[in-house]
């Protein structure tokens, strides 16, 4: 087993939590890394070795306030990973989390679940007060 | 905003090694932030000034807020308050604008007659005198910040004072700091030109504006603090900015032509009492331009579902590389923005030009 992935985030990369122990599977804040794929290429590494021998359920969490476009895309390779699980017999499931009134957040979300193939859920959670 | 406004801007602001313009009304937000630009970007040489230019900013932003009529309901787009800051060579040059009333124009007169005839000494004499009078004014011994403002440029402070109806005047002011060890031998800039600046601001309805070196490094603190100043807006707009603006701030970082070393930009936020506008500007060689020429027609010429097909459709198969990913973004923006991306490619030389785009939201 992978050891887990605990990245904290930064003001241009986001906080990445795997853990299998764990169970949990997070990516949550923002990306607006100029250049995502080195950022991203540990993540797709750790996720490619994980879906070899998932869990029975994977519950894969994004919660992103903000991507740039080529961030997008290494998005998307990460959720074509995870597309592989069903086929090894686990089950495995997308939350897209956004904040109350942000829009945008949420359009992307509803842009990425048109195109992925898998079970996919978008959920808001309430805004914080200041 | 104009893909050609954009130009004149970067004309006029060309000797500028980092410049930073605000209009409308003020929070210490957008104080905090400004001063926290300069500190992050100023070069190293000028270390020593930074505190100095912090502290010169914060007088100024404050003497604004001191004078202006504050009863007045914020709003984004009055053209009541100008703020700037500019660093030309080894000069340094803050420069405050506001309305005033009329009557109140003699009072700053004289005071700041009085302290641009003062002596070093006059200067530290009439600042104790005034820091122990108990008679300060209600609106917080202004006499006080105009000494300091002063003893700190060691020049002359220069203002001015332009009418705007029977009632009320813009009240100009410049703060020039020179670093003592260094003369670049430049000559001063003229108040004329904050003026002209000022006018051309709230003619083309620009909110914010910067010009500077739009390397990898200066774009994080520039958004953050775009971010932290939009505040008021919608989540929503505040967000939309946001995007746009990484968009095409990493794309001039990535793609634009470095001169001397640096990815010289221009970028602009508009609000025209309807929609928002974002601005930008850079150097890009020659050899590039038909490429992103086709680029640009290409996502014009496509309707929103068009482009949303052709933005999923890249989002599965990833066949953008790395460098042509700016693809991807050029799309993202075409699809989000009210019209067309407009832009303009202006000849510099045989080697490159500028390159201009708005986008309306």
């Amino acid at each position: 087993m992978s050891e887990p992935i605990n990245l904290e985030k930064t003001k241009n990369s986001p906080e990445i939590i795997l853990d299998k122990g764990a169970s949990i599977f997070k990516i949550a804040g923002r990306s607006i890394v100029e250049d995502p794929k080195d950022f991203y290429t540990p993540i797709y590494n750790w996720i490619e070795d994980y879906i070899k021998a998932p869990l029975k359920a994977t519950n894969f969490v994004f919660d992103l306030e903000y991507f740039n476009s080529s961030s997008a895309r290494q998005i998307m390779e990460i959720i074509m990973l995870l597309e592989k699980i069903p086929a090894t017999g686990n089950k495995v499931k997308v939350d897209w989390l956004y904040e109350e009134g942000d829009e945008m957040s949420k359009e992307r979300g509803d842009e990425i679940k048109l195109v992925s193939k898998l079970d996919f859920e978008i959920k808001e959670y309430p805004a914080e007060d200041f | 905003m104009t893909t050609n406004t954009i130009y004149q801007f970067y004309r006029l602001l060309e000797k500028d090694t980092i410049s930073f313009s605000y209009r409308g009304s003020f929070s210490n937000n957008v104080l905090t932030m400004a001063t926290q630009l300069f500190k992050d970007n100023v070069e190293e040489r000028h270390e020593k000034l930074r505190n100095k230019l912090s502290f010169l900013m914060i007088e100024s932003f404050q003497n604004i807020s001191r004078y202006a009529d504050s009863e007045e309901e914020i709003s984004l787009d009055d053209n009541s308050e100008f703020f700037m800051t500019r660093n030309i060579g080894d000069t340094f040059y803050v420069i405050s604008a506001n309305l005033i009333d009329n009557d109140k124009i003699p009072m700053v007169r004289e005071k700041l007659e009085q302290v641009n005839t003062l002596d070093k000494s006059e200067l530290n004499k009439l600042y104790r005198e005034v820091l122990t009078n108990k008679q300060i004014n209600e609106k917080g011994g202004a006499g006080l910040g105009f000494i300091e403002m002063v003893r700190k440029t060691k020049g002359k402070l220069p203002f001015d004072f332009v009418t705007v109806d029977n009632k009320q005047s813009m009240f100009f002011m410049q703060i020039e700091l020179r670093n003592p060890k260094i003369d670049d031998g430049l000559p001063s800039i003229s108040l004329s030109d904050a003026k002209q600046i000022q006018a051309l601001v709230a003619q083309e309805n620009i909110l914010m504006m910067h010009k500077g070196d739009y390397s990898e490094d200066a774009v994080g603190p520039m958004l953050k603090m775009v971010e932290e100043n939009m505040q008021n807006v919608s989540l929503k707009i505040h967000k939309k900015i946001f995007h746009f603006l990484v968009e095409i701030l990493q794309n001039i970082s990535k793609h634009s032509y470095a001169l001397n070393g640096k990815h010289e930009g221009i970028f602009q936020i508009g609000y025209d009492h309807k929609n928002f506008r974002i601005g930008t500007g850079n150097f890009i060689l020659n050899s590039k331009i038909e490429n992103l020429k086709n680029l640009l027609n290409m996502v014009n010429s496509k309707t929103v579902d068009e482009l949303n097909a052709l933005y999923r459709k890249y989002l599965r198969e990833g066949k953008i590389t790395n460098s042509g990913s700016a693809g991807l973004g050029l799309i993202d923006l075409a699809r989000e923005t009210l019209d067309k991306i407009n832009y303009e490619f202006i000849k510099i030389n045989n080697t490159y030009s500028f390159f201009s785009l708005t986008v309306k939201f």
